[in-house]
């Protein structure tokens, strides 16, 4: 403001026109700032450069107003006159939209409709001076055009700004949002662009059609390979049906369990021509059953035995995902195995969360299974962790099924190996008690999240 | 605009400007307010409690009433009367019924349930097992609360009970931390008094006294009789902190909110025997949990009710109070009156366990003279449960088990659905405690009268608002629950006072049993009297072959 009354000296002939070109300028600068730094958060690198910037643009306009709006009434007003009265109304002025526009405006309207507003108001004194000072005033037929036309402009930004909220929501994604649901459970998201389709819960990504099979291969056959005819299978989560398209190029196999919370989803991926393309239909198989049920009371009283079970949750990200990681529900887990059964679970990132990951093979360990923990690189994601546990011996497989595109016995031997940026720094096992994991994966996460 | 302001419009403005504001802030109030909160008050059975108390000036019985016969009659289907029951059914015994007043047994450790959970009304959770609590652990075993013993004899707890991370936070300075104990905007001399005060718990844990006993034990009655320790009764918590120079603010506030917590006083009113009873008496150790662990369940110590009541279905009979309970012979005869048909029938016995609370004895027990009403204190309590749409967050560490706000006269809330294994988001039932402990107990009882609850309502959400603004717009419902006689109060001088004393004592072949007999109210002292009362049952009845 300092800047603008500053250069309030260098306006030289015509102080009105200046005027009105200045409060048509804040009208429109400052009622469409909040949506555009709405819309551009997403794309712009440096955020704060183009926050400063508009701050600076309508901080510069709004201080050339008070020594214009002064030079315009010298020679109306006695000097002390002219100081109160333009002083009184800076000040009561300032006051009132200071209280208004967080108490009143934003809670009631949104901040992007309380800032076309304000610009609309800033147009309508222009407007109202321009009628005032129409002897004097120089063009005032354009500008009384240009006003229109901003009227205009700011009323439908107050009208769609519930629109921009979405697109911004939207472009949040990279690749056009082809599907979006919010179920009891969570925030489904499909999007899709070129070749890739993919699939995100809570904004967090899932799969890629392009790199999954490397996810799920890795998840299923060094596992299931290793069996020797396995029959009954049980798939914890998993709901998009990836891991039962693997599970199912396996002739032994008579029968699958599939333990999904969200109906929504797994009905999406029974039913939408383009997912069943991508699950192989694997969800209307015969041998598939689907519940849309809890996992963990599921499990508790679950009475059947399996040779492989699939545990493929989310990330401990809060604590009622933390609990499908304790050794409580890992007891579950082991009661539900075979003698010779395998359980794997996907155990997230032994690179960007080493603690996290081998907390979760500790706790394993902890319940008496034998664990093989092992890792592959999945592009989307990363380098990804996984861990078998069985009352068993891991023993790897010498064959695999036909047409697999990344397992092989040559890709599965190196995947047992950690280097050393992989090893634990720390050592616990995840009680419902004492949540350890969810600690642990909030300061590597989050500290991953911060230096990115 | 040649016009001035002139000084009149000016200030006409101004007043004009100032009744908008005001008028503005009043409507915006009242619109917010209007919208109408769906509460309802709840509570015990008080008219017919009352009823019983003016039992006396009830017509004497029409001569024939229905009449039958059991070897015991237990009254009070709390924790007191239903161990009682337990322990006579464990040892073989099974010729007793247990009268309770209510429709339900339960007492203290009431449980509701709705479409998102159930939840507790009273008591909530119980304390990993004392070495000595010996009755405690043998119902957690049978319970499968404790699923075994490792190597060193140390139990281990079914986890599934065991309160789940994260456990307590409180919201101090404007966001929530771990723990109840202040952490956040200590100063130096705040931590020291804070850590001097442990040291002191921890001794008092560890010490004993000259007849080799723990000097604080769970149950009480187990306590070391050392002069040293039970010195400790004649004063107060409060006076007992001013000796020790404990002047920090934080220190003093986690103290009084603990006695607070257990026992609905404050410090001035607890003695101080009790108040460091809370922090020195629990030394149960679990192999798969930290020392200071406790167990709970969504509908809180309800569960262990309910597991009780399943067992013992054929002896209970509810909505049925006991008017009357005399002496007759060599046994007692009890006149009970059912609550709705308001019938009366009598029951002779040989032995009664009296388990109801104890300040109705004497308007029930012809012979009770031992004990006068006036010596003992209740702390009134209200509990409030309120389903919410969302779990309320807030900053800092997130919804735990107990959330507590440093600056509510409330004791915060505990989160029904904190147990769950399901991982369903979002509704919620939260139980909200409140003791009337700035009030005196007479007082404040008249304050929790039925034509108080909208203003209750209005309290407690004001008091939520202030720890989760906002949080008014998902509450769905607020029930509420006044206790009355909550719990009785340890003042000072009453552990190891006479009047206690007296009140173990049986009359004739009638035996008492409540934690009232305690002078704290909790889990582990009502069972223990009950079981207690139980064994001096059979030992009258010569029953004491599996004992």
């Amino acid at each position: 403001m300092g800047i603008g009354s500053f250069l309030s000296k260098y306006v030289g002939k015509n102080v009105m026109l200046t005027f009105v070109q200045v409060e048509l300028l804040i009208g429109v600068v400052g009622g469409s700032s909040a949506a555009i730094l709405f819309m551009l958060f997403e794309h712009v690198e440096h955020f704060r450069v183009l926050l400063y910037a508009i701050v600076a643009i309508i901080g510069i306009l709004v201080g050339l107003e008070v020594p214009l709006l002064m030079r315009i009434l010298k020679d109306r007003l006695e000097f002390k006159d002219l100081v109160s009265q333009v002083f009184t109304f800076d000040y009561v002025g300032a006051l009132l939209a200071s209280l208004c526009f967080p108490l009143v405006l934003v809670p009631h309207l949104g901040l992007l409709r309380s800032s076309f507003l304000f610009g609309l108001l800033n147009v309508l004194v222009a407007l109202w001076t321009m009628q005032l000072l129409q002897k004097e005033l120089p063009w005032r037929r354009s500008l009384q055009s240009v006003a229109v036309v901003l009227i205009v402009f700011l009323v439908c930004g107050f009208a769609f700004s519930e629109k921009i909220t979405t697109w911004s929501e939207a472009s949040a994604f990279q690749d056009p949002v082809i599907y979006a649901a919010s179920t009891p459970y969570q925030r489904i998201v499909i999007t899709g662009g070129g070749k890739d389709i993919k699939l995100f819960l809570n904004g967090n990504l899932q799969f890629n059609s392009r790199d999954e099979y490397r996810y799920h291969e890795a998840l299923i056959h060094p596992a299931m390979a290793s069996l020797d005819h396995p029959q009954k299978v049980l798939v914890l989560g998993g709901g998009d049906g990836m891991a039962v398209r693997e599970i199912l190029k396996y002739q032994s196999v008579r029968n699958i369990t599939l333990i999904d919370l969200d109906s929504q989803m797994t009905n999406l991926f029974k039913e939408q021509l383009m997912l069943t393309r991508l699950n192989g239909d694997s969800l209307n198989d015969a041998k598939v059953h689907v519940l849309n049920q809890d996992a963990f009371v599921w499990l508790k009283n679950c009475a059947e035995r399996f040779d492989l079970i699939v545990v493929d949750f989310p990330d401990p990200s809060n604590f009622s995902l933390g609990k499908l990681y304790s050794d409580t529900f890992y007891r579950s887990v082991k009661r539900a195995l075979n003698p010779q059964g395998i359980a794997v679970i996907q155990s997230t990132s032994p690179y960007f969360a080493k603690n996290s990951y081998w907390c979760v093979v500790n706790t394993l360990n902890s319940i008496g299974l034998r664990t093989t923990p092992y890792h592959a690189y999945v592009p989307s994601f990363g380098d990804w962790g996984y861990v078998m546990a069985s009352p068993v011996e891991f023993k790897p497989a010498t064959n695999y099924p036909q047409g697999l595109k990344f397992i092989s016995a040559e890709t599965v031997a190196p995947m047992l190996t950690f280097p050393s940026d992989m090893q634990p720094t720390v050592q616990s096992i995840n009680k419902l008690n004492n949540q350890t994991l969810v600690h642990l994966f909030e300061s590597e996460w989050g500290e991953y999240v911060e230096t990115h | 605009m040649s016009k001035l302001i002139s000084r009149s419009s000016f200030l006409k403005a101004l007043v004009g400007f100032g009744a908008a504001g005001v008028s503005g802030k009043l409507f915006f109030d009242w619109a917010q307010n209007s919208q109408p909160i769906t509460y309802r008050w709840l509570g015990p059975s008080m008219s017919f409690g009352h009823k019983i108390r003016d039992s006396k000036r009830l017509s004497a019985p029409p001569s024939k009433v229905a009449e039958s016969q059991k070897a015991v009659t237990i009254i009070g289907g709390g924790i007191a009367g239903l161990s009682a029951a337990w322990w006579l059914k464990r040892q073989g015994f099974s010729d007793f019924v247990l009268l309770e007043l209510e429709k339900t047994v339960g007492g203290n450790s009431a449980a509701g349930k709705n479409d998102i959970s159930p939840y507790p009304w009273g008591a909530h959770y119980v304390p990993l097992a004392n070495v000595e609590s010996e009755y405690v652990r043998a119902l957690f075993e049978e319970l499968g609360i404790i699923t075994g013993y490792n190597g060193s004899g140390t139990a281990t707890y079914n986890e599934l009970y065991l309160c789940h991370d994260p456990q307590e936070r409180l919201l101090k300075d404007g966001s929530f931390h771990e723990g109840l104990i202040p952490k956040r905007g200590l100063q130096e001399s705040d931590k020291l008094e804070l850590a001097r005060f442990f040291h002191l718990m921890h001794e008092f844990r560890a010490a004993v006294g000259a007849d080799d006993k723990h000097a604080f034990s769970i149950p009480i009655e187990l306590s070391s009789r050392d002069a040293q320790f039970r010195e400790l009764d004649n004063l107060s918590m409060a006076q007992w902190l001013e000796i020790r120079d404990f002047r920090s603010r934080p220190l003093l506030w986690y103290v009084n909110y603990c006695c607070r917590d257990d026992y609905g006083a404050s410090t001035a009113n607890v003695s101080a025997w009790a108040g460091i009873h809370y922090f020195a008496g629990r030394r149960g150790t679990a192999s798969n949990a930290e020392h200071n662990s406790v167990v709970t369940w969504p509908e809180g110590n309800n569960f262990i009710v309910e597991r009780l009541r399943s067992q013992l279905t054929d002896h209970i009979v509810t909505g049925t109070a006991v008017a009357q309970l005399k002496p007759e012979g060599d046994g007692i005869i009890a006149r009970l009156v059912n609550g709705e048909s308001q019938n009366e029938s009598l029951i002779r016995s040989k032995c009664a366990v009296f388990a109801a609370p104890r300040f109705i004895s004497g308007h029930v027990i012809d012979a009770e003279h031992s004990v006068a009403p006036h010596h003992l204190t209740y702390a009134p309590w209200l509990v409030a449960n309120i389903s919410l749409n969302r779990t309320p967050e807030g900053p800092g560490t997130g919804l735990s088990w107990d959330n507590v706000s440093y600056t509510s006269k409330s004791l915060g809330y505990v989160v029904a659905t904190h147990q769950n294994i399901t991982t369903r988001a979002g509704k919620t039932v939260i139980t909200y405690y409140y003791p009337l402990s700035d009030l005196a107990p007479a007082r404040a009882r008249e304050e929790l009268s039925s034509a108080s609850a909208g203003k209750w309502a209005a309290l407690i959400v004001k008091d939520l608002e202030a720890m989760h603004p906002g949080i008014r717009r998902e509450i769905i419902s607020v029930d509420m629950w006044p206790w009355g006689h909550g719990m009785i109060r340890p003042s000072v001088g009453f552990i190891w006072g006479d009047t206690r004393r007296n009140m173990q004592r049986n009359i004739g072949n009638i035996f008492f049993a409540h934690s009232d007999m305690s002078g704290i109210s909790n889990f582990e002292e009502a069972q223990y009297h009950g079981v207690e009362a139980a064994k001096k049952v059979l030992s009258a009845l010569g029953h004491g072959a599996r004992a």
